[in-house]
């Protein structure tokens, strides 16, 4: 249905295909293995960065949940733009459900063993009747993940 | 309405303090093609929008060119965190330095302050998802020149998420541009300004 006329731009539009695993869309820059075009300057390099100072255990769990918090919301937030223009495509609405019930199951058990990442979470902090809306690092400190 | 999440969307950690990484990158702050006048783009354009998806998709990406606004903001921040004034003169900082101290400014990386005169809200939507596509290309240039500049693997990581955004959003662009045409008439695009004769599209939106 798509036509290509004079004197306009024309963009394909995206059919629905593979995608990344979480862990590698992160790295990707997006879920869909289509859409990755990486530049040639930026292969070249060794990935390996280096473990600065040991982490508590407390650290390490907290980095872990986070890690899997940003995984799950990166996949929302490229799902949703896919989404935007494609309203209707089965495949890509079944995942947005399954996932948002997986970031929102995530984000409570965030807030109630850590903070609260949004303040619809605050009620889920275990704070001891003082707010807790300013409890955990900011995220510019680099403190957490 | 917003609603603020305290993370980034794509984790910065930078334990090496560098102005001159800083100082360019920077630019995708305050610059010309940076993330806080690509969200003002689109965050003004959408008002005005003939097909309201085409809204709705410049909502969601002013948003999340927010986020990478704070992701550029961090990693600046975690580059002069521990600044020193000897290394601040060597890596000619020191203007910036004068001005600011170690605290965030939306500038480009020649110093140009922030401003809007780098981007359009033009009012006519074929031109302005044609801005769009065109930004999110300069801003790619940007970060392929980021990337040829900076050895710093805790730096480009980052940068390397931030590059691959703007090819996802060039192509959603290109899709919005898509549904924009379709409720027009192909024999000529231009008969009339879809933003501004609303009555002469093709659907009631």
């Amino acid at each position: 249905m798509q036509e290509e006329h004079l004197a306009i731009a024309s963009i394909p539009i995206q059919q629905w295909g593979a995608l990344y695993d979480e862990k590698e869309a992160m790295a990707a820059g997006t879920i869909f293995r289509d859409l990755n075009k990486p530049f040639f300057a930026a292969e070249i390099e060794k990935k390996d960065i280096k473990e600065a100072a040991p982490k508590s255990e407390e650290q390490r769990e907290r980095e872990t949940l986070l890690t899997k918090i940003a995984e799950t919301s990166f996949l929302l937030d490229d799902l949703t733009l896919y989404l935007d223009t494609h309203m209707s495509d089965t495949q890509a609405l079944d995942m947005y459900s399954q996932k948002t019930k997986e970031r929102d199951e995530l984000k409570k058990q965030f807030a109630a063993k850590f903070y609260p990442l949004t303040r619809d979470c605050i009620i889920y902090c275990e704070s001891g009747g003082k707010f807790c809306w300013q409890d955990g690092p900011m995220p510019w400190e680099g403190a957490c993940v | 309405m917003w609603i603020y999440e305290k993370r980034l969307q794509f984790p910065v950690k930078i334990t090496k303090t560098c102005p001159k990484t800083a100082q360019m990158i920077i630019s995708q702050y305050g610059g010309p093609d940076g993330e806080l006048s690509a969200s003002m783009r689109y965050l003004s354009q959408r008002y005005t929008m003939p097909v309201k998806q085409v809204g709705g998709l410049l909502t969601d990406i002013g948003t999340e060119e927010l986020a990478h606004m704070e992701i550029i903001c961090a990693m600046v921040y975690q580059l002069t965190k521990h600044l020193t004034i000897e290394q601040a003169k060597e890596a000619g900082f020191d203007a910036y330095y004068i001005d600011h101290t170690t605290a965030l400014w939306p500038q480009a990386a020649s110093a140009l302050p922030f401003t809007s005169i780098e981007f359009q809200s033009k009012g006519d939507a074929i031109t302005d998802l044609t801005e769009d596509l065109a930004a999110e290309q300069k801003a790619r240039t940007v970060y392929d020149n980021l990337l040829r500049m900076i050895p710093d693997p805790e730096v480009r990581e980052p940068l390397k998420f931030l590059r691959a955004r703007e090819v996802v959003h060039f192509q959603r662009f290109g899709e919005a541009l898509e549904k924009t045409k379709e409720k027009l008439d192909s024999k000529n695009y231009y008969y009339f300004n879809p933003e501004f004769d609303k009555g002469m599209m093709k659907t009631e939106l």
